[in-house]
This record gives structure tokens, C-alpha cells and sequence, in this order.
């Protein structure tokens, strides 16, 4: 054996044919130097806070424990006393509502918008696809604080625009009101998130060769039947990641909750996110509570990502 | 192509424009909002359009709340945000790069790890980042909240700085791996034929040729970071610390703010990243897609 030969066996496998080098790491090797740092980043920040929230949700802490440092085992007492909670199944039931109804808006819309911009025969359509994004752009906080405006009751322009077209005689105090705060919030969160349905549903479309259509148009079809029988089935696998990946971020809603109706009216807006939110960081700080919740909130979402990555990532050759 | 039917047409034309007012048209109550007085607003709550247009609101918040003029002159109680904008702008810019270079620095390495030297423990951390990219981050910042108030990152710019790196590394890695697989390996192999080690293949080739994706992925985490509100609104709570998003979300609580100010601040919080948006929207648009279509 020549003294290359030790670098080139190990790398043989991952790159077939390679001359020797001159003294240079194997690939092996190089692999994890590259990684140090992501892998520094995923087990410092991601993975040990994720293990340390499940030591947490066994034990006792709150302010005066952290002052003190130490944090008395409490056995379940917090689980227990998350799930005698109401309101944390209260908070689950509206998470589900949420999730259904905004991930719903976002596929019908975003496929509707995507159809409406794919044509390249229509004009306009060059124009709505230079917008697709700009929602996207609008800081998830603002676009609650945009639209709390918007649905006010005294000044808001959406009372102010339905009594200009007589639809209303009365200002509608919309954030008063469980079912219609409930509808603010999802009207706000799946304006914000559409865009990025839209943007991958057209990706797919464009995918899609056109001499399919043409073939389709010969035999007959027509474009509501092509619609039906060819683009929906192509389009099925951006489909299933856009609803697993939408499930996911909309479990978690936040900064909408928080900048239209702070869970209100009652605990009528009151999900997931903002229950561990309100449990954890404000009184009265329970730690401990918040992190039960947060880690029964991660089995849920671990679930749709583990079934994400089946679907996607499955096979590992990417290009 | 086959010409349209005009009823097709005319249907796509209507259905356009039904895109555009669906993107287009929440814009339109912040920015009359924003351009009118408090009083004008109140005046009449069943007009439209104010009486009259003032740009006092942007004046007030871009002076830090000194440059009162007129409207603002009588009153005795400003909100702290308006105050505090400024200072908060400058942060959320710093946090913004200093995330955006970090992150793409580890995660350009690592993605080049993964998708050129193909071991079997690299796939498997590729399938672990899509998996962390899911992370919901509500669970993250409670553990993060007591280890961070026990290492001493609370209340600091570098605190919300590794948080964000911490979250948004594996959507970088997801956007950045596709993209170097397809580049062709072509030149790199011409380089290392030439006696070039992998390293300075990777630093000579690689990295130029993918100026593209690195700037695609650069300019979503920057964006990310510039939207980002739950990390900052619970490690900091003083105020020299805040970000944009958390001084926004402060007028939430304050009772005495005006709708008028409020839409003002809140054009002004929201431009940087639609300008980011529209000036490079084909890298914005390439790095969504492939970071979730894997390309």
C-alpha cells in the first residue's frame, strides 16, 4: 500500500475515482469539521433546552425558585395540573378550530391564486405575481396590529366600509363577539401565511409541461376537466407538505393572538401557544407548567414533522 | 399555445384582480391611518378618506417622539414605543446581520458537508434539521428563558442573537443543501485534479458559484429575523435592548395610544423587509421553494 492509500479508502466510497492528495483529511473527517458548528448549534440551543423544558415540566419553578436556583422535584403535579386545567383544553379545542380553518383558507386560496397567476396568456397575471409576496413581507406583529385596526369598533375601517355599502347600519364590535374575534384572527393569519402556498403551488405548476394540456384539450377534456383529472392530481404532493408544513406553524400562532385580542373576549382566543405563553412568562410564572404544556405541545408537532419528513425527505437524493 | 376564448379571459382578468385586492387592500386602511390626525379620525367615524393628510405621525416617531409640531404639542402622554423606536430599529439591524452571518457561515459549511461527502451520519443530520426546523419555538423559549437567565444572556443583543441562530440554522441548512447539490460538480472535480484539497475547493468553487444561494438564504433569515418577536419579547425586558417587533407589541398594552400613531409606526416597522421583498424577490422566491421541495 502507498502511503495515500489510507486517505483515498476511506473516501473511496463517497467519491469514486478520486487521484490521491497530498496530505488532506478524509471525507470523513472533513464532513464533521464542516459540522461543528451547526451540530454545536442544534445540541446547544435546540437540543438541550428541549431535553432541559422536559426536566422542567417535572419540576417545581417559578420566580422564587429561580431566584433561589433550585427547583424541587414535583413528580407530575404539573402535567396533572395541566390537564385538570379547562383552560388548556379550552386552548387545545381553539388550536384545532384554528388550525382546520386557517390551513383550509390557505390551500383553497392559495390554489385559486396560483390557477389565477399560472396563465402566461393573461397580462394582468404578470403583475399579481410580482405582489404574491408582500404579505409575506408583513412582520407577523404588525399584521395583528394592522388588522386589529382594521376590525375595530369604533374606527375600523372594515365598519367604516361596510356601512359605506349599506350592508351595515350599526358599527359591529367584532372582537367582542367568541365566534367573530375567532374569525378576525384566522381572516389575519391566513392573509399574512397564503403567500407562501401561493408561491409553491406555482412553483408545481409551472412544473408541469404544457404539452399535457394540449394532449388532454385533443382528446376532448375540458379545462374544468383537466383541472380536476390532471393539475389537482399533480399537484397532490405540494399539497400534502404544504398542509403538514401549515399545521405545524399554525399550531404555534403567536403574535397574532397577541396583537388583536390577547385571548379575549373571556378565553374565547385562547390556543396552545399563547396558554404556555401566558402560564410561563406572566403571573403567575409558572415555569414548571409551561414547560408540561410546551412539551405536550412538541409530541403533537413531532408527530406532523416526523410525517413530513417521510413524505419529502424520504429518499435522499435531492437534485 | 392555443389563444384564449375571451369569456376565459375575461374570467382570468376578473379572478386577477380579485388576487390583487386579496394582497393589496389591508394596506390601504394603515396607510390612510397613518396619514391623519387623531382628531380627523374621530371626527368622523363613517368617512373614508380624512379631511385632511398630515405626515406629523412619522415625523413624531422617526425624531424619537422630540419633533411634536402642532398635533402632537398639547399632549402630555406619548407611548414609550414611539419614544424607544429609533434605538429599536437600530437593534433589530444588528441582531438581523449579526444572525444572517452567522448562521449562513455554519450552515453554508455544514450544508456543503451534506451534500457532497454523502455518509450515511450526514443524510441522517439532513433529516434531523427537517425535523428541528419544526421546532415549535413557544416550547423552545422556556427552557431557553431559565438557562439564559442563569448564563447571564438575558437582557442582551447576543442572547436573542444565538437564540435565533439556534432556530433558524436548520431552515438554512434545508435551503442551502439543495442549492449545492445542484451545482455541477464538474469544475470542483477539474480543481481537485489539479491538487486542490476538498476545503479549497469548497472556499475557491463552491462558495463563489453559490453566491446566488447564499444571498437567497441570507436575505430569508434576515427577514425571519426582522419578524421575529416571541425570542426578544422574553429574554429582554429593557427597554435599550428591544427590537421593533417587541416595542409593537408594547402598544398592544398601552391604552392610551392612537390608531393613527399605531399604523405609522407600524408602515415604518414594516418596510425594511418589503423593500428586502420586492428589491430581491427572485432569491426570496428560489430559497422558499427549494427549502421546502427540496429544489
Amino acid at each position: 500500500m502507498t502511503p495515500g492509500a489510507g486517505t483515498d479508502r476511506a473516501e473511496s466510497p463517497v467519491r469514486p475515482g478520486g487521484a490521491p492528495r497530498r496530505s488532506e483529511v478524509s471525507a470523513g473527517w472533513l464532513a464533521f469539521l464542516l459540522n461543528v458548528p451547526t451540530l454545536a448549534g442544534l445540541v446547544l440551543v435546540l437540543a438541550y433546552p428541549i431535553c432541559f423544558a422536559g426536566y422542567l415540566s417535572f419540576h417545581e419553578v417559578s420566580i422564587r425558585h429561580l431566584r433561589a436556583g433550585e427547583f424541587p422535584f414535583a413528580g407530575l403535579a404539573n402535567f396533572s395540573r395541566l390537564f385538570q386545567d379547562d383552560v388548556f383544553w379550552l386552548s387545545l379545542r381553539h388550536t384545532v378550530v384554528f388550525v382546520v380553518a386557517s390551513v383550509a383558507l390557505e390551500v383553497v386560496i392559495g390554489l385559486a391564486v396560483a390557477l389565477t397567476i399560472s396563465d402566461e396568456r393573461v397580462w394582468l397575471s404578470r403583475v399579481t405575481r410580482v405582489l404574491i409576496l408582500i404579505p409575506w413581507a408583513v412582520p407577523p406583529v404588525v399584521n395583528g396590529l394592522l388588522w386589529s385596526f382594521i376590525v375595530n369598533a369604533q374606527y375600523g375601517y372594515l365598519n367604516r366600509a361596510l356601512h359605506k355599502l349599506g350592508l351595515i347600519t350599526d358599527y359591529v364590535n367584532w372582537l367582542g363577539h367568541p365566534r367573530l374575534a375567532m374569525a378576525a384572527v384566522i381572516v389575519a393569519y391566513v392573509w399574512r401565511t397564503t403567500p407562501f402556498n401561493i408561491l409553491l403551488y406555482h412553483a408545481a405548476i409551472q412544473g408541469i409541461p404544457a404539452q399535457i394540456y394540449e394532449a388532454a384539450a385533443v382528446d376532448g377534456a375540458s379545462s374544468w376537466q383537466s383541472l380536476w383529472r390532471l393539475t389537482l392530481p399533480i399537484l397532490r404532493p405540494v399539497i400534502a407538505v404544504t398542509l403538514i408544513l401549515r399545521t405545524t406553524f399554525s399550531f404555534m400562532v403567536f403574535d397574532e393572538i397577541l396583537a388583536i385580542t390577547q385571548g379575549g373576549p373571556g378565553n374565547d382566543t385562547w390556543v396552545a401557544a399563547w396558554y404556555t405563553y401566558r402560564m410561563a412568562f406572566q403571573p403567575p410564572f409558572n415555569i414548571g407548567l409551561g414547560a408540561a404544556s410546551a412539551w405536550v405541545l412538541a409530541v403533537i408537532v413531532g408527530i406532523a414533522a416526523i410525517a413530513y419528513v417521510k413524505l419529502v425527505y424520504r429518499r435522499v437524493d435531492y437534485a | 399555445m392555443m389563444r384564449l376564448s375571451w369569456p376565459r379571459r375575461a374570467f382570468l382578468w376578473v379572478a386577477n384582480l380579485c388576487a390583487i385586492a386579496f394582497l393589496l387592500l389591508p394596506f390601504v386602511p394603515v396607510v390612510l391611518g397613518s396619514l391623519q390626525s387623531e382628531r380627523s379620525m374621530q371626527k368622523n367615524v363613517h368617512a373614508l378618506l380624512p379631511e385632511e393628510y398630515t405626515l406629523a405621525n412619522f415625523r413624531l416617531i422617526l425624531s424619537g417622539g422630540r419633533s411634536k409640531g402642532p398635533i402632537f404639542e398639547q399632549m402630555t402622554y406619548l407611548p414609550k414605543s414611539v419614544e424607544r423606536f429609533p434605538a429599536a430599529f437600530l437593534n433589530s439591524l444588528l441582531v438581523g446581520l449579526a444572525v444572517t452571518l452567522v448562521t449562513l457561515a455554519a450552515a453554508s459549511l455544514s450544508a456543503y458537508a451534506l451534500a457532497r461527502l454523502r455518509l450515511r451520519w450526514t443524510q441522517a443530520l439532513f433529516q434531523v434539521s427537517v425535523v428541528c426546523r419544526m421546532v415549535p419555538l413557544i416550547v423552545l423559549m422556556v427552557p431557553l428563558y431559565v438557562l439564559f437567565r442563569r448564563y447571564g444572556l438575558l437582557n442582551s443583543l447576543s442572547g436573542i442573537v444565538v437564540a435565533e441562530f439556534g432556530l433558524l440554522l436548520p431552515y438554512a441548512v434545508l435551503i442551502l443543501v439543495p442549492y449545492f447539490s445542484g451545482l455541477p460538480s464538474d469544475l470542483e472535480d477539474a480543481a481537485r485534479v489539479d491538487g486542490c484539497t476538498r476545503w479549497q475547493a469548497f472556499l475557491r468553487i463552491v462558495l463563489p458559484l453559490s453566491a446566488p444561494g447564499l444571498a437567497a438564504c441570507g436575505v430569508i433569515l434576515f427577514i425571519i429575523s426582522w419578524h421575529e418577536l416571541l425570542i426578544p419579547l422574553i429574554l429582554v425586558s429593557r427597554p435599550e435592548f428591544m427590537t421593533v417587533p417587541v416595542i409593537l407589541a408594547g402598544l398592544v398594552s398601552d391604552y392610551f395610544v392612537f390608531f393613527t400613531l399605531m399604523m405609522a409606526i407600524c408602515l415604518l416597522g414594516l418596510l425594511p423587509t418589503l423593500f428586502l421583498v420586492l428589491a430581491l424577490q427572485k432569491y426570496v422566491v428560489r430559497g422558499l421553494v427549494t427549502g421546502a421541495l427540496k429544489g
